[in-house]
Order: structure tokens, then C-alpha cells, then sequence
């Protein structure tokens, strides 16, 4: 498979601060990326270098096969971009923006009157000027110039905020079609519920470094499942301690994380033992994103 | 991917490009107003001492001739400062605006090359600056239609507007360059505001105090005498400075923009 993205040992540096440092990733074509980290963890700085708006301290990339430089063009005509801080001209009108956007792309409207639908923007607000528009609807209009172009990349940095839910849903729908089509989605958000949902793999970043890099399943499957267990009268919950670690104990009440591999030991070490109610609750990945940053 | 640029600041500029534009007008139609009669002219340069008109002849018969004071208007503050708006509006808010604001992020991820970007910002500044020039022109040529004044035409001003207009896209050049290596529109318009309020400083003092006349050429307005491109026509080393600066000025912005991190 051909790599829609590519970096290998990509930093940046401002000063002292290392913005992010040796990044080495690989995006498939047709793959649904999540790029995940707290505020700070170098997520913007990662997109703005693979669109050639920084110019890397160290390390390169290529996009859609081609390298990133900051000074050619060319390569940009099939990416679809959506800043984290979107900023819009306040003078013009909303279609205003759409149209001079789409020009600047060399690129005509394929799709607009039904993602305008789909997103609940109506038509007759493109007449009005963008400094009228409220927060949300200005981000409809970034998802809008993103997508309407049906480009082969899109980079969406955050593109959820400000969005209600029920925008949000339709949102989701319009990248999982985007996949069908083949269209490579790299999603950076803080949202983590939409990360597991929307994204084939995601990647991890803290301090400007990768800490993780594995498909969403496999991220869950390797994280610890969390096990609640209501004890019977008398039972000695001190054994439970070597199937994980124990979160809280209050009563006959035991929460502890546990090790894929070792749930089943445990079930059978409950038999022996007795017990009233036991949850054994499915991993997120917001289980393992705060593992990974507490 | 300039068309659309272009089209963008016509819609940011227009408003305050008619506005100066107007202004430009009505100034150099008052100028024409206001200009005294040939033979005033003359009666004030037979009042002078001979040994003022020995030394300076020459160049008073120039400034106060029909289309000598009509030059002045081209050199006067209100001129100056109507241009200068233009030039520091336009050459800081093209690129550092931009920036600034946030959409340069829109406009840098699209296909076009970042070059295009400061070669709209320049198109848009000469070619409001060509209105400006032509605004200013109209005004004279529309004044000498009602007052006429002895031996002064609008031709005779043509030479002076296009030095007048080659002087302000040289101010254009370094505030593109300014620009394209700021961070925000205001930053930008200070920077290029105060080194087109030196460089002017620097021509009048350097003009009147000697021990700093060595420091004149470093200015531009040194390239600019309107009253004497009037009576002599633009001298060929002041319009190649000029030039020179207009060129130098937009390469550094294009060499700058191409490479800064934005």
C-alpha cells in the first residue's frame, strides 16, 4: 500500500523548546488517522509542517509521494485542510469565502449544496458576512472548503470544535464516506469518544514526542481492563492484588485493572473465593490515553 | 491563483483606495487653485538680491514657475502622507496582515506558491498606487481646464507623477520586504511606518545640515526633487536608484517569504 504520509525523524525546534522531535510515521492511503496529545504536545505543529507552513529543524516528509517543501506548491492541490484556529475573512460573505477559497485551489465545487445540507447550514447565510457568523458556524464553513473539493487528504485539526452533536454525527458520516472513497483522514482531536470511533489508527503524542502508534483496537486490547467486583460476606480480597493493580477498596467492594491475559485466572480465582457482582468493563482508548499521560 | 489573490484586495482595499483617492484629486485641483499668477511669480524672483539669484536661480525660477508649483504638489506632506498610507496599508497588511490574522494558514495550504502570494500584494500596491498617481494627475488636468496658468500643462506634470508614483513602490518594495518577515499586520506598519518617517527625516535634515549630507543618498526621497524633474526632466541616476530599490525591495520579500516559517 502507498503511504499518504510519511516522516521520518521530523522536529522542530522554536529556540530551546522542542516543539516536536523525531517523529517517524507512516499514513496508508484510504486510512482514517487520529492524532492524539494533550495542548502543547506538537499535534498543530506536526500538520503545519506536513503542509509546508514550518520548515522542519530536522528529519523530512513526504505527502501523497511527494516531499514536503515549504517553498514548492504543486503538492498541496489534492490536500483539504482545516485549521485548529480557523480564521476567516470578516469582510466577506460566506459563499465569498467558499468561492475564493475553491479558486485558489484551482479546484471547482463538487459537493457544496449537500454538505451545506448535511451540516445544517443554510444556504441563504452564505449571502451574510462571515463577521456575522457564530463560532459554529464558521467551523461548518472550514469542514465546507475542506471537503467540497473532494481532495485525496485531508488534514483536520480538530475539526469537531464548536460543532453540536447532531453536526457532529453528520460530520462522522461524511468521513467514514470520505474512507469509502478512498480519501486519507489525518484527525487531530481531544475528543477522545471520536477518535475511537471515526479513526483505523492513532498515534500518541506528549512533550512533542510519539508515545504510542497502534490501531484503536489494539490499543484497547492491550490496555487493562477495569474489574469491579462485589465480594461475598467473609471473603479475603487480599489475594486479588497479583491479577492487577487495585484502584479502590472500600467494603467488600474491589476495583482493580487487569491484564487482558489475566482476566480469565481471575474469574476462576472468584469461583474459589465467592462473590456477589462482578463488571468487567471494555478498555477505551480514553483508558489508554490517560495511562499513557498521567 | 493571482486573479483570485488580486480579486481578494480589491474587496479589503477599495474603499479606502477610493477615499485616497479622492483625496489625491481634490489636493492637486486645489494645488492648481491656489497657484499664484506668472507674473507674481516673476515679481517675487526680481525682488531677490542677485547674489541670491546667482546662486540659486536657477532652481528658484524652476519652483516658482507655473508647473514648478504644481510640482510642489507632488512633494508636499498631504501627498506624501496620502501615498504613504497606501504603501504601509497595503505592503503590512498583505503579508504580515495575514499572518496575523490567521488566514494566511487558508491561503498557504493552497496549491499556489507562496511567491504568488507576495507578487499579488505587490500588483495590488503598484496598481493602487498607479490610481493614487492618476487620481492626483486628474486633479491638475481638471484644474487647468478651469484656471488656465501660463506655460504649465497636465503633460508637463507627467514626468514628475510616474517619479512620484517609481518613489512610492520603492517605499512599497522594503514595506513588502518588512512584511514578509513580521508576525503581525501592526508590527509590520510600525516597522515600515517609521523607516518611511526616517528615511523623509533623514532627506530634510541631511538637505540642511551639512555634516550629515554625506547620509542623503541612503534616503529615498533623495531621488525625488519634482520641482526640478518639472524644469529638467527625471534625472537618469535618481529613477535607476529608485528602481534599484523597487527590485531589491520585492526580492527580499520574495526571498524572505519563500523560506520564513509562517
Amino acid at each position: 500500500m502507498n503511504a499518504a504520509i510519511e516522516t521520518r525523524g521530523l522536529g522542530k525546534h522554536y529556540g530551546r523548546v522542542a516543539a516536536l522531535a523525531d517523529l517517524s510515521l507512516r499514513v496508508e492511503t484510504g486510512e482514517v488517522f487520529g492524532f492524539l496529545g494533550p495542548n502543547g504536545a506538537g499535534k498543530t505543529t506536526t500538520i503545519r509542517l506536513l503542509l509546508g507552513l514550518l520548515r522542519p529543524g530536522t528529519g523530512s516528509a513526504s505527502v501523497l509521494g511527494r516531499p514536503v517543501r515549504p517553498g514548492s506548491a504543486g503538492w498541496r492541490a489534492d490536500i483539504g485542510y482545516l485549521p485548529g484556529e480557523l480564521a476567516l475573512w470578516p469582510e466577506l460573505t460566506g459563499g465569498e469565502t467558499l468561492d475564493h477559497l475553491a479558486r485558489l485551489a484551482h479546484a471547482r465545487s463538487t459537493r457544496r449544496a449537500e454538505l451545506l445540507e448535511r451540516l445544517a447550514f443554510d444556504p441563504a447565510d452564505l449571502g451574510r458576512r462571515v463577521s456575522t457568523y457564530s463560532d459554529g458556524m464558521k467551523q461548518k464553513l472550514g469542514i465546507v472548503q475542506a471537503l467540497e473539493t473532494e481532495p485525496r487528504l485531508l488534514l483536520l485539526d480538530e475539526p469537531t470544535k464548536g460543532l453540536d452533536p447532531l453536526v457532529q454525527q453528520s460530520f462522522y458520516a461524511l468521513l467514514a464516506e470520505a474512507r469509502i472513497r478512498g480519501t486519507t483522514v489525518f484527525f487531530s482531536s481531544h475528543v477522545l469518544t471520536e477518535v475511537e470511533r471515526v479513526c483505523d489508527r492513532v498515534a500518541m503524542l506528549r512533550a512533542g514526542r510519539l508515545v504510542a502508534l497502534e490501531s484503536v483496537e489494539a490499543m484497547r486490547r492491550a490496555q487493562r481492563r477495569r474489574v469491579t467486583i462485589a465480594l461475598a460476606a467473609g471473603a479475603d480480597a487480599g489475594p486479588l492484588a497479583r491479577f492487577g493493580s487495585v484502584t479502590t477498596q472500600s467494603g467488600g467492594r474491589v476495583e482493580l485493572l487487569v491484564a487482558a491475559r489475566d482476566v480469565p485466572e481471575l474469574v476462576v480465582h472468584l469461583a474459589t473465593i465467592g462473590f456477589t457482582d462482578v463488571t468487567i468493563e471494555a478498555p477505551s482508548l480514553e483508558d489508554a490515553f490517560l495511562e499513557r499521560y498521567r | 491563483m493571482i486573479g483570485a489573490l488580486l480579486r481578494r484586495q480589491w474587496r479589503h482595499h477599495r474603499a479606502s483606495l477610493a477615499w485616497l483617492a479622492f483625496g489625491m484629486l481634490v489636493f492637486e485641483f486645489l494645488v492648481t487653485k491656489l497657484a499664484p499668477e506668472t507674473t507674481r511669480m516673476q515679481s517675487l524672483l526680481e525682488m531677490l538680491p542677485p547674489a541670491v539669484l546667482d546662486t540659486f536661480g536657477a532652481e528658484l525660477r524652476a519652483t516658482l514657475s507655473p508647473s514648478g508649483f504644481l510640482a510642489f504638489g507632488w512633494i508636499h506632506p498631504f501627498a506624501l502622507l496620502m501615498l504613504g498610507v497606501w504603501v504601509v496599508r497595503v505592503g503590512a497588511g498583505s503579508l504580515a496582515g495575514e499572518i496575523g490574522h490567521g488566514t494566511m494558514d487558508l491561503l498557504a495550504a493552497r496549491p499556489g506558491a507562496r511567491g504568488s502570494l507576495v507578487g499579488a500584494a505587490a500588483l495590488a500596491l503598484w496598481g493602487g498606487l498607479a490610481v493614487l498617481c492618476l487620481a492626483g494627475w486628474s486633479g491638475i488636468a481638471l484644474g487647468l481646464r478651469m484656471r488656465v496658468l501660463d506655460g504649465a500643462g497636465a503633460g508637463d506634470l507627467v514626468e514628475v507623477v510616474a517619479t512620484c508614483w517609481l518613489l512610492f513602490a520603492a517605499a512599497g518594495g522594503l514595506t513588502l520586504a518588512i512584511s514578509a518577515t513580521r508576525r503581525s499586520g501592526s508590527s509590520a506598519t510600525s516597522y515600515a511606518a517609521g523607516l518611511l518617517s526616517a528615511s523623509f527625516a533623514l532627506d530634510y535634515v541631511a538637505r540642511a545640515w551639512e555634516p550629515l549630507a554625506w547620509a542623503r543618498p541612503l534616503s529615498i526621497f533623495s531621488y525625488y526633487a519634482p520641482q526640478q524633474i518639472a524644469a529638467r526632466g527625471a534625472a537618469a541616476a535618481d529613477v535607476l536608484a529608485l528602481g534599484v530599490v523597487v527590485v531589491a525591495g520585492t526580492a527580499l520579500a520574495f526571498l524572505a517569504f519563500q523560506w520564513r516559517d509562517l
